[in-house]
């Protein structure tokens, strides 16, 4: 029996190995998506089976007969043992956000090839490792969150640091998702009234749930799901009507600016009546959406029409500037290593476990299944027309100002498209144009489109909304919640340094005034992108990009103090590794994106060429444009100088403890014996 | 048939999780109360006020 299990697992490692060196190697045929599919799933059945397991049992040595939080600090609410895969599912939904999505769309102006094997191994060793270590540290921590810690095992330099650099992600963040929703609805009455449906829907959901049958969420959201559904059939007469059409369609300003009202008041109206209730349905529309994708692409197999390697492997993307080395490792974050998980690793999900051997499904597990989003968005991208691909996200400022100077930009790059290609794609999906779509939203919404239309054009326009709902939906749901995320950082922040003014900022006009600060915050950064002429996703999906993955750096910093106060130098690679990799990829890329002497790509440069400009044509916007550079730079500057801080008391600790000059003390919560019974688990 | 009523059975609970409504449950069963409409609001006050004070992904 042992034997036929290694025979099994050695024909999974060869699979997986020949399909791998399968999307390597091929460079003439367009290739079927079916070999990265298969290279990605038998990748990822090694990875769990060998390397997790080896984390599992050999450096974390998880114990089942030890009580996890949630049998010792039992409350039924937080603190709860629940099924392992059922905590699966409830992990995986809240580490899916637009990330996983974005990313890889926009990495794939590189082709096809460096995106997935950054997906891919990236996950493998990298972002399912800081997941599963992070989980595993605050399960055996009373699930506390990231930054307490921090502040135990490393720091209180590092605690505070923490704070700070999510707050600061957390504003670009919101910034780079909303210019992703504000790109793909500008100009689109259709999209726009499908999203402004939604808000209605949210609130009687809320009022539903509320009064109407308090308690029954799945019965409301089955009823909001259809309501929303119904919503893009409406979008689609509103779209045709020449009464309605006018009413939903906005330009790129205007929407920034509903957007960040909308930040506002969803993020102060009570949260039973509109936050919740879209988060369930979104919720719900999430896990169907990226299931429904999964199943249409094994059904329709599509052909990647996008090369392994496209020209701009050189750093001339139009997209955004910079080279494979360090670009493509920051642009997909959420897919392959992501920060933002070490929160969530930290935050409901260890309070859930029932035994400490599900964190390794759930921790190493659920990330793997986030990266698999990735491939399948990386598929959705490769599989349309390169010459469609960048007409839909080069901004006017690279491409050209009109239909026509775009596509012939496009066509002399090597990717043919015609003007006439693209008004027929744009009249199949009921859009006036689909050209400087930038953000990804798009573009991923046109290969899902095609997918689920299996290759037909009359359910196109369908499909294309209902793929633009859903990303929209979500996006705005995590901008609501981040705000009010935002608005409790800001006043911990201030704890920090008066007490007195933080407990005032908690009353009603207290929380208006730093709800008003947060959206301005975000909201200055969506305008900028809105003006900026290379698209806005130039400059800040790079920011977020850099932001995110220096938070996946403190995450690893934290890993390794563990480690290595668990097993001393023995294990540290674990961490070590993906750490060292990001920290080279993450101060590279914010050292370009401020010093780079091309004005495309560092912050700095542009600032100088701007400046030129102004002494022959001196205009305001030349001069906000030149302010957005520098702020941007100091942005940048400050993520590096936060993360370096934590690297260097990181590296201090690590060299006390291993001089022995340190204590090497593990806060973790003494051992007790489990009293569940498997019947519980 | 079995396996797939497991399955059924594991998909409505993870479903039911999501919609909190085996959070629900539990806070009833803990406080040994019945289900009211002064109960639930009782209940999301406090599980959503904590839900979302937390960050959500990207």
């Amino acid at each position: 029996m042992k034997i036929l299990a290694y025979l099994v697992w050695a024909a999974i490692a060869a699979l997986g190995a020949f399909c791998l060196g399968g999307i390597a190697i091929n460079r003439a045929e367009p290739i079927n998506s079916l070999w990265l599919v298969v290279a990605a799933a038998c990748t990822y059945a090694v990875g769990f089976r060998f390397y997790a397991k080896f984390i599992a049992a050999r450096v974390m040595m998880l114990n089942d007969k030890r009580a996890t939080p949630a049998e010792r600090l039992r409350d039924g609410l937080d603190y709860e043992p629940t099924n392992k895969w059922i905590l699966f599912g409830h992990h995986f939904a809240a580490i899916a956000g637009p990330g996983p999505l974005v990313g890889p769309v926009l990495a794939a102006q590189f082709g096809y090839l460096p995106g997935t094997l950054w997906i891919i191994i990236g996950a493998v060793l990298g972002g399912a490792v800081q997941d599963f270590v992070i989980l595993f540290a605050s399960m055996r921590r009373d699930g506390k969150s990231l930054g307490q810690i921090a502040r135990e095992e490393v720091g209180t330099v590092g605690g505070f640091t923490a704070l700070v650099t999510v707050l600061l992600i957390m504003i670009i963040l919101l910034a780079v998702i909303a210019l992703v929703v504000v790109n793909a609805l500008k100009g689109s009455p259709w999209g726009t009234f499908t999203i402004a449906a939604t808000m209605p829907i949210a609130l009687w959901m809320g009022i539903y749930l509320r009064w109407i049958r308090p308690g029954k969420v799945l019965e409301c959201s089955l009823m909001g799901v259809a309501l929303v559904i119904l919503s893009i059939f409406g979008g689609q007469w509103v779209s045709e009507s020449a009464t309605w059409a006018p009413w939903f369609t906005f330009g790129a300003m205007g929407l920034s600016i509903a957007v960040v009202i909308y930040g506002y008041f969803a993020s102060a109206l009570p949260v039973w009546l509109f936050l919740a209730p879209r988060d369930y349905l979104c919720t719900f529309i999430k896990l169907g959406v990226v299931l429904a994708l999964a199943v249409g692409i094994l059904f329709v197999r599509p052909e990647l029409q996008l090369p392994a390697f496209t020209r701009f492997t050189d750093g001339t993307g139009p997209i955004f500037a910079g080279k494979i080395f360090p670009f493509c490792f920051i642009t997909i974050a959420c897919g392959a290593v992501s920060g933002f998980h070490a929160l969530i690793s930290s935050g409901t999900t260890p309070k859930m476990i029932a035994r400490e051997s599900h964190a390794y499904p759930v921790g190493y597990g659920a990330m793997l299944m986030e990266s698999f989003v990735a491939i399948m968005a990386m598929i959705a991208a490769c599989m349309l027309q390169p010459g469609v691909y960048f007409a839909v996200n080069s901004p006017a400022g690279v491409v050209g100002a009109t239909p026509a100077a775009a596509v012939a930009t496009i066509s002399n790059w090597g990717f043919p498209v015609t003007a006439a290609d693209m008004a027929t794609l744009a009249k199949n999906v009921g859009e006036q144009t689909l050209f400087y779509r930038t953000g990804g939203a798009p573009s991923l919404a046109l290969g899902m489109a095609a997918i689920f239309a299996r290759g037909g054009t009359s359910m196109l326009g369908f499909w294309y909304h209902f793929a633009i709902m859903f990303e929209a939906l979500f996006i705005l749901t995590i901008i609501a919640a981040g705000t009010r995320v935002g608005r409790f950082m800001l006043v911990d922040l201030t704890a920090q340094f008066s007490p007195a003014a933080a407990r005032k900022l908690t009353g009603i006009v207290g929380i208006n005034i730093v709800s008003v600060v947060v959206c301005a915050a975000w909201g200055y950064f969506l305008i900028q992108g809105v003006r900026d002429p290379l698209g806005g996703i130039n400059s800040l999906w790079p920011l977020f990009g850099i932001s995110n993955q220096l938070l996946a750096s403190v995450a690893l910093c934290v890993a390794t103090t563990i480690l290595l106060k668990m097993h001393g130098p023995k294990f540290m690679w674990i961490t070590c590794v993906p750490l060292v990799w990001l920290v080279a990829a993450c101060f590279t890329a914010g050292w370009q994106k401020i010093f780079a002497p091309e004005p495309n790509l560092g912050f700095l440069a542009h600032a100088t060429q701007l400046e030129q400009l102004m002494r022959t044509h001196p205009s305001a916007t030349t001069a906000t444009l030149i302010f957005n550079d520098r702020l941007d730079a100091v942005v940048t500057g400050i993520f590096l100088i936060l993360v370096a801080t934590i690297l260097i008391d990181s590296l201090r600790t690590w060299m006390g403890i291993l001089r022995g000059t340190r204590e090497s003390r593990i806060y973790e919560s003494p051992f007790v014996p489990t009293a569940l019974q498997p019947e519980e688990v | 048939m079995i396996a797939l009523r497991r399955f059924g059975a594991l998909v409505l609970g993870l479903l039911r999780e999501l919609a909190d409504e085996s959070a629900y449950e539990r806070h009833l069963a803990a406080h040994g109360r019945a289900h009211s409409a002064k109960e639930w609001r009782h209940f999301t006050e406090h599980r959503l006020r904590a839900k979302y004070a937390r960050a959500k992904c990207c």
